[in-house]
Formats: C-alpha cells, structure tokens, sequence
C-alpha cells in the first residue's frame, strides 16, 4: 500500500470531518435539549451561505449589483460577508424556535417532524428559485491556492484543512466554557437533562431552548460557509453532507457532543477511504458505508458509542 | 399549548369506517384461553366492521382487561352501544365531486392532459403506501418515492429485458418494490419513530447515487426507454385518444383493485394488528400481535402499492429515470399523505386531489406579472415544492389530523 498516498486521503478526508463533525455537533445540540431530530439543519445551513453570498455580490432576489463589495474596502469583505451570514443564521436559528418549535411542546414526534421536513422542502426549493439551481463560486475564507498547503510525509495538508479544525477547535472550547462555566450553560444542561424539573426550580425553558437553536443554527452556518468553496454553492450543496452529519451523530451518540466529533472524523475518514480501497463501492456510493453505519448503529446499539442507553419503561 | 390538544402517538387517524374500532383494536387480541373475556372477544370478531365492541364489563378479569385497553386507546363508545358512522353532506359532495371527475375527465381532456389526470389517478396509491406505513403502521417513511422508483425499474426489466406480458410486469415492479419495502422493513422492527424518519430519509437521498451505479437495471444516468407499450385491442379504436382512454380504464381499474384490497386489509385482522402495534407495541404484543411478521408485512404491502403506482407510471410514459426520484418527490408524497390525513383510505385520495388544485393555483397566480415583488412572491407559489413545504408547517398548526378531519365529526373522548 502507497503510505503517502494514503496520507494524503487522510488529510483530504480530514477536511470533510470537520465539517462532518460541526453539523453533527449542532444535531446533537438540538436533540439532547429537544428529543428532536432537526431535519432542516442542512439547508439552514445552506441558507446562511447564500446570505454570504448575496452580501458580497447584492445577488438578492429582486436587487442587481451593489454588495459589501461596493462599499468596504476588498480585502475584508469575504471575512465580514460570513460573519453576517453567521450572525443571520444564528438569527434564524433562534427565530425558527421561537416561530414553529414552541407551540408544538408536548406534541408527539410526527408534528415535529412534519414541521423541520416542511422547512427542508420550502428552504430547499426557494433557495433555487432565488439564486438558481446551478452552482455558485463562493470565495475562500482561508487561502486556497496551489501551494497553500503543509508538506509532511510527501503528503500535503492544506490550509483551509487545517483552518477549518482550528475553528472547530475554537468553537469547541466555546461551547465547552459556555455550557460548564456560565449561568445561561448551567440552565441549558438542566433543560437538557430533565426539562420538568428543570422549570419547576425556575428556569424558563423556551427561551433556554432558543439559546439552544441559534447555538446549533451558528455551527451550522458556520459548517456551511467553510465547505461553500470547497464543493461549490447550490441549494442541495449540504444535502448529502446532512446524511453524513446524521450518521456522525448517530455513530457518537445522539445526545453526546464528544461523539459527535469523534463520529463525524470516523465518517470523514470512511467516505474517502473506504471507495479508495474497496473497487466495488467507487466514488458514487461514497455515501453508503455512511448510511449502513447509521442503520447499523441504530439496530445494535441506539445509544451509540458515547451516547446514554435508554432503557424503556413498560 | 396543552398536551390535551393532542390526541395520542400520532395525530390521532381516523381509521377508516370504524367506528369504535380503537376501542375494540386491542380487544381483539385477548387470549383466547382467557375464557370470562371469550365471549366480548367473539363478539367483536363476529361484529361487522362498522359495530365497535361492548367494552367488557364483569368479572375482576374482564374489567382489568378493559382497564388495560382504555387508556391505551382513548376513546371508547358508550358501553354497550353499537354505533355507525354517519356520511356527512360534505361526504356526500366529497363523493359526488370525485366521481363526477373519473367520469368527465376522458371527454374533457386532451391526450395530454388525459395522461397527466391518469398519473394524478395512479399517484393515489403511492399516497397510500406513504399513509398504510406512517398512518396505519406507525412507521414514518420519507422515503417512498424509493419504492415507487423500484416499481418502475422492476417494471420496465421485467416488460423489456424479460419481455414479459405487460399485466405481469405490473405485478413484477409491485413485486420488486414489496420485496424491497420488506427488507427495508427489518430495520423498522428496531428502529422507530423518528430514528425511522431519519433511516428512511436518508434513503430517499442515497437512491439516485445507488442507481446510477446499478445501469444494468436503472438504465444509469440517463435513464431508460420501455420498448413494449400498452395499446388497446383493436375494437377499442386505435386512435390516440382511445389510446389515453384504454390506459386511464386501466390504470382506474388497477388502483380501484388496489384500494379495495387496502381496504380488506385494514379492516381485517392484519389490519387491526397494525394499528395496535402503532398505538402501542408492548401491549399489542402482549396480546399475541405477532411483532415481526406485522411490522414487515406492513411495510412491504405498503411499499408494493407504491411500487405499484410507479409500474402503472410505466405504462403511461414509456420512460423511466433515476432523475425523476429526487428525495423532495418523496418529501412531497409523505406531505400529501399528511395533508389528506394519515389512517385514511380516503385521505390519500384527498391529498392528491388538494395537490391538484393547489398546482392550479400555483399556475393560475404564478402567472401575474407586473406586480413588482409581489409577483416575486406569487411565483413563488408555482414551486410545488415550497408550497409543500409551507403547507406541511401550517397543517401541523391548523389541521393536525389532516383536511380528512373536515369530513369526520370528531369522536368524543378526541383532541
């Protein structure tokens, strides 16, 4: 076996765990607060990184030209762009909560599910009806060019690989302080754990759980606005990239955020590695070894690898 | 919003014209070695479907048996009572509306258009594959348009590469997509509700990759053309009409069949297994609801009326592609099972219909221009997509057991 070529697949691979592992992470937010899949986190997601989008080239629906472009200097402008796409969808996370998840407590699980399937469809489909079904050129946040890249072992380890862990990373020590060491974490653990409880000793749950969405909205927008370039934007750009998220949640534990990363680097490292070296599945079934991983996590062992076993009640 | 105004596991269904039916589901399944609850479990076995059981009144058994089944189930009919569902005068238009549409729509239709109202009549039954797995089963599938892609596919190699007879390979792509609809099913017998939500999206999503690598079969990425048509004997008349007449009898005829058999099953015992199981699993197999066959046969027998519905699509457009099975058809196919009202025969029928008119009106308001951004907006409604989506936000809100719910008096002891 190539050692370097096979470096170099771990190093591309990584790059997609990364993103893997931070929509994972915000799935896992939502779901250990609100025992709720979020169906629509992809195209959120997606979403923010048309906003970005149309801050930098005024691309909105209805508005010709104009854009940050026309008016901030054109060094910043990429890096301003996605700061207010992520300011939105953190917006957006929160408002979605707000709007269409809060009247539904206490509803059984198929009205939730029907509303985060109506936003994936309605998001998805007015995302191509705006800016078009094509793919769209999304300008890098970290340097991309030829030689942007770390040599190590004959393999190369890209910038933006190693950008996109360093905000993963950043975001996870984040999240770490927020939920250990501040008041509004402390609420959001006890809503997490037990929300009865948790509001008899007086805390307010709903806006609790609305920290929780923009929280997990802000990842996605994040995870969104660092793969754009990369795979280029179109309306179902995280569409596939959900049922990795989802099998990278499932795989951890859906209600733990360590899981959630360690799954989202073994999904990472199995789609690229496993078409590699196994001929018969080949680059368009990459996918599968994802699903059969969920399917199987959840038929042996629901909890997955880190997350709580749940014994039911007669 | 209280819990209270939400009936249970699911938006409560309305099974179809059994009334009472929830009360005598579980019933039914009483040992029969339980001899103090033999008779009442007779009774509702030799009742007809229309009579609800006398809840068992006694003996400690009897009443213990009765206490394990109320809570279960919610509503129960007034002891001892038998009562009958009324058709309502919406009902009555309901009825009329639709059949007064099967009658006119050959002599009121291009070839064309007679095509497209026939895909309309054959899309009814992968609406009730979605609504016999989400509805009547328990089981949330986002994914049929899998099944009805499988029906095509089997359709299509069984009509060219096996040139068998075009009746047969209905059956075959029905078959093909049952079979799969089974093997899906095993992972259902641990995986449920919205877990299962998830599998079976994501299912829908791997589809068109999956059948691209599979050409033999899918015809790959440009998909492929069904030589052997379906054409009329020659007393029928040879035109292209008659034609598009010859096919909408029989696709009518087929989903008609299909219906009818539905219908037989869920009003049977199998039928009423199912709705146990979906109300509650544990206790339905309690009372010897065999959990496995159950929950597999459901799944398969709702996946081969949607592999059915896409070999009827076969005979109607002799071409088939995996570009026709994006995940959203599935989505929008789940949202008219929604929309219609899950644990209805009828509903799915209703669903389709309200598709319909809402594609009419997308079209009609679609169309304005010169309206600035409200004609943005108004476009908008030409999406089917997004108007699914929206719609299946709002119903969650506004209609929770589907527009069939307009139809029904609702049940005492029912949101």
């Amino acid at each position: 076996m190539d050692m370097v070529l096979l470096l170099q697949r771990v190093f591309d691979a990584l790059f997609n765990s990364a993103i893997y592992s931070s929509l994972a992470l915000a799935l896992v937010i939502i779901f250990r607060s609100t025992g709720l899949l979020n169906f629509a986190q992809g195209e959120m997601a997606t979403f923010s990184a048309y906003v970005a989008f149309v801050l930098l080239s005024g691309a909105a629906p209805g508005v010709t030209g104009g854009g940050l472009a026309s008016w901030i200097g054109a060094p910043l402008i990429a890096p301003l762009a996605i700061a207010g796409a992520i300011i939105f969808g953190v917006a957006a996370g929160a408002a979605t909560e707000r709007v269409l998840i809060r009247p539904l407590r206490g509803a059984p699980e198929l009205a939730l599910v029907n509303v985060t399937i109506g936003i994936l469809l309605a998001l998805n489909s007015l995302m191509g009806q705006w800016w078009g079904t094509g793919p769209r050129v999304f300008p890098p946040i970290f340097p991309s060019g030829a030689d942007d890249h770390f040599a190590i072992g004959g393999a190369r380890l890209r910038f933006s690989t190693v950008g996109a862990w360093m905000i993963l990373i950043v975001l996870l020590v984040l999240l770490a302080l927020l939920l250990q060491r501040t008041r509004a974490g402390l609420a959001f653990r006890a809503v997490s754990i037990d929300p009865v409880s948790a509001e008899l000793s007086g805390i307010r749950v709903g806006p609790t759980l609305m920290y929780g969405w923009a929280l997990a909205a802000g990842l996605g927008a994040i995870a969104a606005n660092i793969s754009a370039n990369s795979v280029l934007l179109e309306p179902t750009m995280m569409v596939r990239v959900l049922v990795y998220a989802f099998a990278a949640a499932t795989l951890g534990g859906l209600d733990s955020p360590k899981g959630a990363l360690i799954g989202g680097v073994i999904i990472g490292l199995s789609q690229t590695l496993i078409p590699a070296y196994v001929p018969f599945i080949g680059f368009e079934l990459s996918v599968l070894p994802a699903m059969l991983a969920m399917v199987g996590v959840l038929i042996v062992r629901p909890a997955g690898l880190f997350g709580t076993q749940r014994i039911e009640r007669v | 919003m209280s819990d209270d105004d939400w009936p249970t596991p699911l938006p409560h269904p309305d099974d179809d014209e059994v009334s009472g039916a929830d009360a005598s589901v579980l019933s039914v399944f009483a040992p029969e070695s339980e001899t103090s609850a033999g008779p009442a479990v007779e009774a509702v076995e030799a009742s007809s479907e229309h009579i609800s059981a006398p809840p068992p009144t006694g003996s400690a058994s009897e009443s213990a048996l009765a206490a394990t089944v109320e809570p279960l189930v919610g509503a129960t009919s007034p002891s001892g009572t038998a009562r009958r569902r009324r058709a309502g005068p919406l009902t009555w238009i309901g009825a009329i509306l639709l059949l007064a549409w099967l009658v006119a729509v050959p002599f009121m239709s291009t070839v064309t258009e007679l095509r497209q109202n026939t895909q309309l009549v054959v899309m009814v039954l992968a609406v009730l594959g979605v609504n016999i797995a989400t509805g009547y089963g328990g089981m949330i599938s986002l994914g049929h348009g899998v099944f009805v892609a499988l029906g095509a596919f089997g359709a299509a190699y069984a009509a060219d590469d096996l040139s068998l007879p075009w009746i047969v390979s209905i059956v075959a792509g029905a078959v093909v997509a049952g079979v799969a609809g089974g093997v899906i099913g095993l992972p259902a017998l641990r995986i449920k509700g919205i877990h299962l939500a998830l599998v079976t999206l994501g299912l829908a999503i791997v589809f068109q990759p999956l059948s691209k690598r599979f050409p033999a079969f899918t015809g790959g990425v440009s998909g492929r053309a069904v030589g052997a048509e379906l054409t009329p004997p020659d007393w029928f008349g040879t035109t292209r009409w008659a034609e598009g007449l010859y096919r909408y009898l029989v696709c009518l005829a087929i989903v008609a069949l299909a219906m009818w058999l539905t219908y037989n099953i869920i009003n049977s015992r199998p039928g009423r297994a199912m709705r146990a199981l979906r109300d509650n699993d544990t206790a339905a197999a309690v009372y010897g609801v065999n959990l496995v066959t159950t929950r597999v046969t459901t799944f398969a027998v709702s996946a081969s009326l949607a592999g059915l519905a896409g070999a009827l699509g076969i005979i109607l457009v002799p071409f088939t592609s995996q570009e026709s099975f994006p995940f959203q058809e599935s989505l929008v196919l789940y949202a008219m099972a929604v929309l219609g009202g899950l644990g209805s025969l009828w509903g799915s029928v209703l669903g389709v219909a309200i598709r319909e008119v809402f594609s009419w009106l997308g079209e009609l308001l679609g169309g304005v221009s010169g309206l600035g951004p409200i004609s943005e907006f108004l476009s908008l409604l030409d999406e089917e997509h997004f108007v699914f989506g929206v719609i299946l936000i709002a119903l969650t809100f506004v209609f929770p057991r589907g527009l069939i719910g307009l139809f029904r008096p609702r049940r005492r002891g029912q949101d």
